[in-house]
């Protein structure tokens, strides 16, 4: 189906979402958190088989986090890819208790990206198998990539506290 | 006396075999249109080697390497030289076959003992490739005895002096040994034993120091044994050393030059090529000698 | 070689393979190895001057710390640094081992890599270019002859502040001491 066929379907099933088209090439549905996962299965069996990213932005002043799902297709004559190409599936979530159900049942390839949110960002997934940190070493009070998370004074008080090694006494 | 001809044997070969690797790396880098290190860049890593600081790993992985230098040395004392030849009454041909596979048997014992998984992948590469070239090698020999009646080098020689050379009498058998010649020596296209980008230097991936150091040796042994091997069968020996060096210049020539060109091959590819048509040259060398 | 070198090779031979027969691991450590293979193939050729990359830390002796380290890397070269045998050489390639260069202020790079395993020279830039390597080499030749490249000494000598420093910035390691630490003094 096209994309305006794709539209009207999305409006009549889930009606208490919104649906927007954005310079003519995305499609972004702001969702709530509940729903994430029977729209991602929905626009699964319609077609949009991969799952790009899962991005995660930080809005400190309305005290939210938003998470960003770019969901893309595999094969080459889906019709509404060809016109449309990306879909943004946008959720928001409390950010002093950030939690949200694991699409893994639906991509198993978000497994990685939901690791990374947690560890940067410190968002619980909750049903995730495992969700041990993926680049980090240390632990951090703050999660850092959050606003939140001063760097300078971090540095200072981690690296810049170890000591030179002393000139050896002759 | 067979003293003295044994140090001199060592000492021959121990040069000649500096002076060809760096001869190789020096014409190698020509082809790549770049400068090279200089001519005895090879004498410098062993002096280097031999100052460097190593790590055991046990009693087997020092006798391993220990074993395999000092079979490469006992073969080559049943290879003439010239007129060199420290051991001439005993040994023969047949000697030297199976002399030549204590050197890869001491290797795999120190490799054993080194327990990573990259010595021994590479280890199990270097006895599959000598399963298949010791096919057309076993050809080989059993044609040139038949020719020539005899097991003993010093005869062999003698036939070829009086009449003509090997390779005119016995072609076909010849190009067979130089088209499984760089299997024997661990040259590319063959040198996939000891790939420093697949399996991080194959059974040398735990030498250090000084192991390496006879290591190095151990492998600049093999090659001028193997080309001597060539020389005395195949291309009339030599009345003296200088004579018997330069029939080995072209040989390692064209070996060099194959070397550098080609990339290297797969065990695969290795073991059916050396199956394929160097059997088939040599089997039919056989037959030719035979049937006159 | 006119007489004067070799009499100076043939009397000291041990700094002579060390200065002229340098043997790289070739461990890709950050973002700055993208600049070795230019030096070592056609163009700026390295092996005149001795250096090939080898793919094995036992069998080499210098170490080319390219580019930033997190703290991730730092444990690979920490366990990579031990296991090459002595003599051995490291050079800082580039600006973000000494002083943290583009990464001065990040969560997870270590800012000074002196403080972690020692150093005999550094390089500058950001990117350097392959002629700064060569120069890196020849003056490495000079401090070989004048007996000063000892960073191997030092790490042996003060290795009980290199410990408490990597244990600082690591959390707990995997592998005991290479030397034994003394408590007492």
């Amino acid at each position: 189906m096209n994309k305006k066929n794709l539209i009207k379907q999305l409006e009549l099933t889930f009606s208490d979402n919104e649906v927007n088209t954005f310079e003519e090439n995305v499609i972004k549905i702001y969702a709530k958190k509940e729903q994430v996962k029977t729209i991602l299965r929905y626009l699964k069996d319609n077609g949009y088989n991969h799952l790009a990213l899962i991005s995660c932005v930080d809005w400190i002043k309305e005290k939210e986090f938003e998470l960003i799902y770019i969901l893309t297709s595999y094969n080459d004559n889906n019709e509404t890819y060809k016109e449309t190409g990306y879909i943004y599936l946008k959720t928001k979530i409390s950010r002093d208790n950030p939690e949200i159900g694991t699409v893994i049942n639906v991509f198993e390839n978000a497994e990685p990206y939901e690791r990374e949110i947690h560890e940067l960002f410190g968002v619980k997934f909750s049903g995730h198998p495992r969700l041990i940190p993926l680049f980090l070493e240390r632990d951090y009070e703050v999660p850092p990539f959050r606003k939140n998370f001063d760097t300078r004074k971090y540095v200072k008080d981690v690296f810049e506290s170890i000591p030179v090694i002393p000139e050896e006494e002759e | 006396m067979v003293i003295l001809y044994g140090l001199g044997s060592i000492l021959i070969a121990f040069m000649v075999g500096i002076l060809f690797a760096g001869i190789s790396r020096k014409v190698k880098a020509r082809i790549h249109w770049r400068y090279g290190p200089p001519l005895y860049q090879p004498l410098i890593d062993i002096v280097k080697l031999f100052h460097q600081e190593s790590v055991s790993h046990g009693f087997i992985f020092d006798f391993g390497i220990f074993f395999s230098l000092t079979g490469a040395i006992v073969t080559l004392f049943f290879i003439p030289i010239g007129n060199i030849f420290p051991l001439y009454e005993s040994g023969g041909l047949l000697v030297v076959l199976y002399l030549m596979l204590i050197a890869p048997f001491g290797i795999a014992l120190s490799s054993v003992e080194a327990a990573n998984p990259n010595a021994s992948i590479g280890i199990s590469r270097k006895f599959i490739l000598a399963l298949g070239y010791e096919i057309p090698f076993l050809l080989i020999i059993l044609s040139v005895m038949t020719y020539y009646g005899t097991t003993s080098f010093v005869e062999i020689v003698e036939i070829q002096r009086e009449s003509t050379w090997g390779i005119i009498s016995m072609p076909i058998t010849g190009i067979a040994f130089l088209l499984i010649l760089p299997a024997m020596m661990g040259l590319k296209p063959f040198d996939l034993i000891g790939a420093p980008q697949e399996i991080s230097s194959g059974p040398e991936v735990e030498y250090g120091g000084i192991y390496l150091a006879m290591s190095k040796i151990q492998h600049i042994f093999l090659i001028f044994i193997d080309i001597a091997l060539f020389v005395s069968l195949f291309l009339g020996g030599g009345a003296e050393p200088l004579t018997f060096f330069l029939k080995m210049l072209p040989v390692f020539f064209i070996i060099l030059i194959m070397s550098t060109i080609y990339p290297r091959f797969r065990i695969e590819q290795a073991f059916r090529f050396c199956v394929r048509w160097p059997t088939i040259l040599a089997f039919l060398g056989l037959l030719l000698v035979v049937w006159r | 070689m006119d007489r004067e070198q070799v009499i100076k090779a043939l009397k000291d031979s041990g700094k002579w393979g060390h200065k002229y027969s340098l043997w790289a691991v070739y461990f890709c450590t950050g973002c700055g190895i993208i600049e070795i293979p230019p030096v070592i193939t056609s163009r700026w050729d390295a092996e005149r001057f001795g250096v090939i990359p080898v793919a094995s830390p036992r069998q080499a002796n210098l170490f080319l710390i390219t580019g930033y380290v997190s703290v991730k890397t730092l444990r690979a070269i920490i366990r990579t640094y031990e296991q090459m045998g002595e003599p051995k050489y490291t050079v800082g390639f580039g600006s973000c081992p000494i002083n943290g260069g583009m990464y001065w202020d990040s969560y997870n790079t270590i800012k000074k890599l002196d403080k972690y395993i020692p150093i005999d020279g550094w390089i500058a830039g950001c990117m350097p270019r392959p002629e700064a390597v060569f120069i890196a080499v020849t003056h490495l030749w000079t401090l070989i002859d004048k007996g000063m490249a000892n960073a191997y000494k030092k790490y042996r000598k003060q290795y009980k502040y290199y410990r408490k420093n990597q244990e600082m910035a690591l959390g707990k390691l995997e592998w005991p001491p290479l030397y034994p630490i003394n408590e007492d003094e």
